[in-house]
């Protein structure tokens, strides 16, 4: 945030920034636009496939595990909601370092990322137990193609299901959900290591004064803004695959 | 070393010399918006997983869950944007740049759910070969 009064007639009259926002800051929200339309892009074919298959895995079925509590399901969405927490969480404790670096309180700045870079790692061993405990149970990239063997797998559907359609179409639905769900998950596990590492070193960076001696700490507004978004596609992707 | 020249002027935008203080009320205003916020989308999270995990079996028809979980969404996603990402705060052609774009998920997601639809009425009518 800007503290400069705009007058509107001079805005686009050169020699500032017509938006009032660093060239930084303008082009990391246009990156996250770019992004935003690569992960719609993997949703919406998602979609496509779904409603073009006959048959879909139920998630409350699919994700029900949850580690020392329920290891073999009877959890339904108990784990992920715990992940989507961890996730919000740090999402907060971000946007209180970007407020913490507005009033230059470079101890605040400290302490909060230190609690975002937390958050991040504790999301990814969630999903890491997550695609273990999946994998474990046959599911991967590729797994249960047409013709597969539906014992080990007709749990993942609602039990009303037509066992006919079940037998013809069920390994094929399974294949398509478990491709889907490791890429766009992956994609966006990929994203979330990816900012653990900025955190980490916009960090490192305020421990050694780098934004105290430049006289602002607007590097944490653009990782920011980053890892935010990364929170954004999460709610995206919680919906699309857990709730839908 | 001049710090300033590492990523343009930024004198402009930023008078290095007004500093918030943290613990003036405007500042400690922002603090608690945020908490505020925290807990509506606790809640809203809350709320979509007792949908999701009891919402059928109350008889309620899956395309108004869904509604639900849609309009829930794009509330959270509203909140984060203009919070979180404080996008509430810049100027009106800074949100218009970035919300224009995307409206062209509206015809996206119409088109392919359409698309995936119209196939599945043709394997369900027609072998094809």
């Amino acid at each position: 945030m800007s503290s400069v009064a705009v007058d509107k007639k001079k805005l686009w009259g050169g020699g500032q920034s017509p938006f009032n926002l660093s060239y930084g800051k303008v082009m990391m929200w246009y990156f996250l636009m770019s992004d935003a339309f690569t992960f719609g892009a993997f949703l919406i074919s998602y979609g496509t496939t779904r409603f073009f298959s006959a048959l879909w895995p139920d998630p409350n079925l699919v994700f029900a595990s949850f580690p020392w509590f329920a290891p073999n399901g009877g959890a339904p969405m108990a784990f992920v909601s715990l992940m989507t927490f961890i996730l919000i969480l740090s999402s907060v404790t971000m946007v209180l370092a970007v407020h913490a670096g507005h009033c230059r309180d470079k101890q605040g700045v400290i302490k909060w990322m230190i609690w975002t870079i937390i958050g991040g790692i504790a999301f990814l061993a969630c999903q890491a137990w997550e695609w273990t405990h999946l994998y474990h149970h046959g599911a991967w990239w590729g797994s249960y193609r047409p013709g597969a063997d539906m014992e080990p797998l007709k749990h993942y559907f609602n039990h009303h299901t037509d066992a006919a359609l079940l037998a013809k179409e069920g390994a094929d639905a399974a294949h398509k959900f478990f491709n889907f769900f490791f890429t766009i998950t992956g994609f966006h596990g990929a994203h979330v290591a990816s900012g653990v590492v900025l955190n980490i070193i916009i960090l490192l960076n305020t421990i050694n004064g780098t934004y105290e001696k430049r006289g602002h700490y607007e590097m944490v507004e653009k990782v920011g803004l980053y890892w935010h978004f990364v929170d954004l596609v999460w709610v995206f992707v919680f919906t699309c695959f857990y709730l839908l | 070393m001049h710090f300033s020249d590492y990523e343009s002027d930024q004198s402009r935008l930023y008078n290095i010399h007004h500093v918030e203080d943290k613990n003036s009320s405007s500042s400690k205003a922002k603090v608690k918006k945020i908490w505020t916020v925290t807990g509506i989308l606790a809640i809203v999270t809350i709320v979509e997983v007792i949908l999701g995990l009891y919402g059928t079996s109350t008889g309620m028809p899956k395309w108004l869950i869904n509604t639900f979980f849609i309009a829930l969404t794009l509330f959270k996603a509203a909140y984060i944007v203009k919070v979180f990402m404080h996008l509430g705060d810049e100027l009106k052609n800074m949100i218009s740049s970035i919300l224009i774009p995307l409206t062209l998920f509206f015809w996206f997601i119409l088109a392919f759910l359409w698309d995936g639809s119209f196939w599945l009425w043709i394997n369900n009518h027609f072998t094809i070969r």
